[in-house]
């Protein structure tokens, strides 16, 4: 049962089980799948899945997301931002590129990094 | 040079034609050296060091986990209270059917099976972990039920349901770990594995929760229940645990579990 819920990585450097409640920010470098309770920002620099029971209480920071349970804090997703259905938001979104499923619930502003941001940002650290 | 460092349990009558075949064996192979065997008047720690300071390269460990455990334990303090790296290589011989899950994640199952490892001399290094004044091999166990634990002091974890923690080096049950998971002993890092079990009234349809995370610093709190060291020494908390980079060279099998 928990092995088909992890099929959305290869390979996932921290998972957050439903019994679990992190409480303090959250620094990773790989992937996150996160099925419990996080108080604290959760930051990362890969991916993250935030499973339909999992809840969050803070801001979320990371390269991709795909996003089914509960945030009280704002999502700051570098490539692309995948809402669920099951998702309820309550913050402001910043991503490259999103998609929301019918029924996912946002209460927040939701900015776009424009193509041509992105363009000079990659020039300027070349 | 070789020291065989033979446990007190396999002085034991019952282990007598065994160790005789072993000997045969490690002479046959030309690996023969210096037997050690520990009594109430001959502690573990001062052989080991007794010998580091004669001149011993490479230490066997005959017997079960506690006497890896133990070895181990005694080598890395050699080294750690001497500042020195001389450079010694461990290598296992396990005796008896019991508590031999070290062996077996090494790659190396039965006596006959080590002797040719050692004369094979397959050389791995790997991370130490330490637990206060204790140093493990492969890994630690505490009941989940009412431990606190702090990872790289940034954030705590508390667990909300009845279970087992482990803490991994060298993982002993690696089928269990979730499938998109690693665990190395040789990564830097040590691994936190949860497993919890939310009970259902329906006979048989319990649900099992698996946490993982990987962290340097660690610590734990747990007023009731102590941990338990590679499946031998039991150590009462608060206990510190981290991880010492690169800190063993081990003689492994082939089909060791990393």
């Amino acid at each position: 049962m928990f092995n088909k819920k992890n099929e959305n990585f290869e390979k996932a450097d921290t998972i957050i089980g439903q019994a679990i409640k992190v409480k303090g920010n959250f620094n990773g470098h790989g992937n996150v799948i996160v099925e419990g309770i996080i108080e604290g920002n959760l930051k990362t620099s890969g991916s993250v899945v935030i499973n339909d029971k999992a809840k969050i209480f803070a801001n979320v920071d990371a390269k991709s997301a795909k996003i089914g349970g509960e945030i009280n804090g704002n999502v700051k997703i570098t490539n692309h931002l995948q809402i669920m259905s099951s998702a309820k938001i309550v913050g402001d979104i910043e991503c490259s590129s999103i998609s929301i499923e019918q029924g996912a619930i946002i209460n927040g502003k939701c900015v776009m990094a424009s193509e041509q941001k992105h363009v000079t940002h990659n020039t300027e650290h070349n | 040079m070789y020291i065989y460092i033979y446990d007190e349990y396999v002085n034991h009558k019952k282990y007598e034609h065994l160790l005789g075949q072993i000997e045969t064996r490690i002479t046959d192979l030309g690996l023969n050296g210096k037997i050690v065997r520990l009594g109430i008047m001959k502690s573990i720690q001062d052989s080991v060091s007794t010998e580091i300071r004669n001149g011993a390269k490479t230490i066997i460990a005959v017997g079960n986990d506690k006497t890896i455990n133990q070895t181990v334990h005694s080598i890395i303090n050699f080294q750690k209270s001497h500042n020195t790296k001389t450079e010694i290589f461990f290598g296992i011989i396990p005796v008896g059917e019991k508590n031999n899950l070290i062996a077996k994640a090494l790659g190396i199952k039965e006596w006959k099976e080590a002797c040719e490892i050692l004369s094979g001399r397959r050389v791995e290094t790997i991370d130490i972990g330490q637990a206060n004044d204790n140093y493990f091999l492969a890994q630690a166990e505490i009941c989940g039920q009412g431990t606190m634990l702090k990872i790289n002091k940034h954030y705590s974890i508390e667990i909300t349901e009845p279970g087992k923690i482990h803490i991994i080096n060298l993982s002993l049950y690696p089928n269990n770990l979730p499938h998109n998971t690693k665990s190395s002993p040789q990564d830097g890092i040590l691994e936190l594995y949860i497993q919890t079990k939310k009970h259902s009234l329906i006979k048989f349809n319990s649900q099992i929760n698996q946490s993982f995370f990987s962290f340097q610093k660690l610590t734990i709190f747990n007023k009731h229940t102590s941990l338990l060291v590679d499946n031998s020494i039991n150590m009462p908390a608060p206990i510190n645990i981290n991880v010492l980079k690169k800190r063993l060279n081990i003689i492994v099998g082939k089909k060791r579990k990393f």
